[in-house]
């Protein structure tokens, strides 16, 4: 008995949970729920749908590459029951899990922190944008208009008296 | 939040029943099956059929990438033009989703992403009309 993996979603299809589809050409697909299996009959990629694994890999939101990964496979190859074994890679999967699961949230935090840059910069932006309305466009030059005013009153006087 | 589902202006098939077009009973090719068909030897096959007085245009006129009959060349020359077929060749640039690709997406081995398939219009023969 083995735990497949969904066609649609890549959840996992317990024995004796979800639906099995056989095409006419004898290809199998198995749906964890039927929420998959609709989603199948309706043709949707499975890719471009955004709750799906295979959505959130392709468009790169989740770890893709990884030494931790490629633990779990699909080995087709029968071993006889031994304890010592079994209880060694019991030990062994709890690491790895553990490993993923660190490397994983790495991953995702690291994405993450290109947004903020993004947003300071454009915060950034707004407020150069829109300095006028924090800071009037003559603000602090109001002494200099005065002077200004000031000296041409003088010439003026200056040429009045001439 | 998801897509708007609606492409185009277009609102044709509003006839049909969806949810029949939707049951297995009548389902149509699959992408990774056309893809199939894409090959030459099978291409080949399927673009010279013989007479079927059962099918539409006795199977004289297929387009490989919708996999649809149509009743003479200029239908089908029509058809090349249209929305629906240019989209299913953008559809068909993609590498088709496998089991494998859902079993890697779910950690099973590294994720690998699929890789781009020149696909065109099938070529038609000047000398049938």
């Amino acid at each position: 008995m083995r735990i497949e993996k969904c066609y649609f979603c890549s959840g996992p299809v317990y024995p004796g949970h979800g639906m099995m589809f056989v095409r006419n050409d004898c290809k199998v697909f198995r749906f964890c729920k039927s929420k998959c299996h609709k989603n199948f009959k309706k043709k949707r990629n499975p890719r471009k749908t955004r709750w799906t694994k295979a959505f959130r890999k392709a468009a790169g939101k989740e770890l893709t590459v990884d030494n931790a990964l490629e633990f779990e496979k699909r080995r087709n190859i029968p071993i006889k029951y031994q304890r010592e074994l079994w209880s060694k890679t019991v030990e062994a999967m709890k690491k790895v899990e553990d490993i993923k699961r660190k490397r994983q949230a790495r991953f995702i935090m690291n994405r993450l922190k290109k947004g903020k840059e993004l947003e300071k910069e454009e915060a950034i932006q707004e407020v150069k944008k829109n300095i006028h309305l924090i800071r009037a466009p003559h603000a602090g030059k109001a002494k200099a208009m005065e002077e200004k005013m000031v000296q041409k009153l003088q010439e003026d006087v200056d040429m009045a008296d001439d | 939040m998801g897509k708007s589902k609606q492409v185009g202006n277009h609102k044709g098939d509003k006839k049909k029943n969806i949810s029949k077009t939707w049951k297995t009973k009548r389902r149509t090719k699959d992408l990774d099956q056309i893809h199939a068909d894409m090959r030459p030897d099978q291409a080949a096959k399927l673009l010279k059929q013989n007479v079927d007085y059962d099918v539409t245009g006795c199977a004289q006129h297929y387009c490989l990438h919708c996999a649809r009959y149509f009743v003479d060349l200029k239908t089908m020359k029509e058809h090349f033009k249209t929305k629906v077929h240019k989209k299913r060749l953008k559809q068909l640039r993609e590498e088709p989703y496998t089991q494998e690709e859902a079993e890697r997406a779910a950690g099973m081995g590294s994720y690998i992403p699929p890789k781009k398939v020149e696909v065109h219009t099938q070529q038609v023969e000047e000398d049938m009309d």
